[in-house]
């Protein structure tokens, strides 16, 4: 199939496997789907430490199922970008592990106290089930079809995050102020979540002619910040004075001013280059090694290979 | 030899398991599979595997753990309900848990 076959028949689950699909075709999925496995994997690891550090049994339970869904999701999705024959899993695991792997920029911060928690649970996991929404009409289907399963589980993942943030913001005053903190720290993270608003994304145009993107980024931020922001306020949250973000009454639209947002921090963490890509990826390339002995183990069993280790970082 | 068969009504849909064929060779059980399971119902395509490729696990095997057997609650959207309205697209995940939960309510009647 060539690319104009590709543009003129895209649509909604329209290529699998069973297609002769163009190389760049291959390549833009593979970019896509790799990164969103990477972030799946990456996430988990942020969110792994609060299993331990839940302040409850009920916390500790919901936690230890959320990663464990988010690992599993990863591994989905490496398999529908295995699907396309550029790259194997175990390449896509080493590039992850060598820092070569690309992944979301919100999971190159380091995440320490547990009113940081919703910050990812509710709000980037809010915008990323936004965005996986739409990619269940993805043009390849092994892509939409582990969409169907992660969607699925992702509901409960965010209305955890938002119970959370209700019974943080519904304590002490001094909890109360804490994870205000920690949503300004975040905020303007969470606002780069969907990139830049003028379009500077140089892989939308192909990736939408081919339907494996079905909606803008500007689009997505626009129905994110739609859904999020009054369930901030809700909640007891405020808004920072900066970045400034407000709906211009006149298109009933969002804006977002792009000044007040660190674009060299997000082009530095885009290349996996600030100073917590190198913490989060050493952490991931040392459980990544630690547990070398079980992927032998499974692959060659009884044959003794390299020692146990605990994947405790 | 035995061979199971799995129908796709139309493109993009899951294919289903619909019953099985016997025949020698893989290539009488494509033709078997079309007539017996690709004649009544619209079919788009067929999968068709060897009995023997295909593992099984039974709800009864010991220390096999099917969901819906051990309680959970806290797997699910259903469990944390703080507010009345949700995005849409979280409001769509719930709905299909709670189709998920009343099927595992049917099961167990």
């Amino acid at each position: 199939m060539d690319v104009e076959t590709v543009e003129a028949r895209a649509g909604p689950r329209e290529f699998g496997p069973g297609d002769d699909m163009p190389e760049e075709y291959r390549k833009a999925a593979t970019r896509m789907i790799q990164f969103h496995a990477n972030s799946e994997i990456m996430g988990a690891y942020l969110e792994r430490p609060f299993i331990r550090e839940a302040p409850s049994i009920d916390r500790k339970l919901a936690f230890s199922a959320k990663v464990q869904d988010e690992i599993g999701h990863g591994q989905l999705l490496y398999r529908a970008a295995e699907e396309l024959g550029v790259k194997t899993r175990e390449q896509m695991l080493d590039e992850l592990a060598r820092g070569e792997g690309k992944f979301l920029n919100c999971f190159h911060y380091p995440m320490e106290r547990w009113e940081e928690t919703p910050m990812i649970a509710f709000f980037v996991d809010g915008a990323a089930m936004r965005r996986q929404a739409t990619l269940k009409r993805t043009s390849w289907e092994p892509y939409a079809h582990a969409m169907d399963k992660i969607c699925f589980e992702e509901g409960f993942h965010i209305k955890h995050g938002e119970s959370i943030l209700r019974e943080l913001m519904t304590g002490p005053r001094a909890v109360q102020e804490r994870t205000q903190a920690a949503f300004e720290e975040w905020w303007p993270r969470i606002l780069q979540f969907f990139g830049p608003t003028d379009d500077q994304s140089t892989h939308h145009d192909f990736s939408a002619a081919v339907g494996l993107k079905t909606m803008t980024n500007d689009a997505l931020r626009q129905a994110f910040l739609n859904a999020y922001v009054p369930k901030a306020r809700q909640y007891g949250l405020e808004l920072p004075d900066e970045p400034r973000v407000y709906r211009d009454a006149e298109t009933d639209r969002w804006v977002v001013e792009q000044d007040d947002l660190d674009w060299d921090e997000f082009w530095t963490v885009a290349k996996n280059d600030y100073d917590g890509s190198h913490v989060q990826i050493g952490k991931r390339e040392r459980t990544q090694e630690a547990v070398e002995w079980v992927r032998d183990a499974i692959e060659s069993p009884g044959q003794g290979g390299v020692t146990p280790a605990a994947a405790d970082d | 030899m035995r061979w199971e068969v799995f129908r796709q009504d139309k493109k993009k849909d899951y294919h289903t398991y619909v019953g099985t064929v016997h025949a020698p060779n893989a290539e009488l059980a494509k033709q078997y599979a079309e007539v017996q399971h690709g004649r009544r119902k619209p079919t788009n395509s067929l999968w068709i595997v060897p009995k023997d490729a295909v593992e099984t696990v039974y709800a009864d095997d010991p220390g096999v753990e099917f969901g819906g057997t051990t309680q959970k609650d806290y797997r699910w959207a259903t469990a944390y309900s703080t507010d009345e309205t949700f995005a849409e697209e979280i409001e769509a995940s719930q709905r299909e848990q709670e189709e998920a939960e009343r099927d595992i309510a049917e099961a167990d009647r």
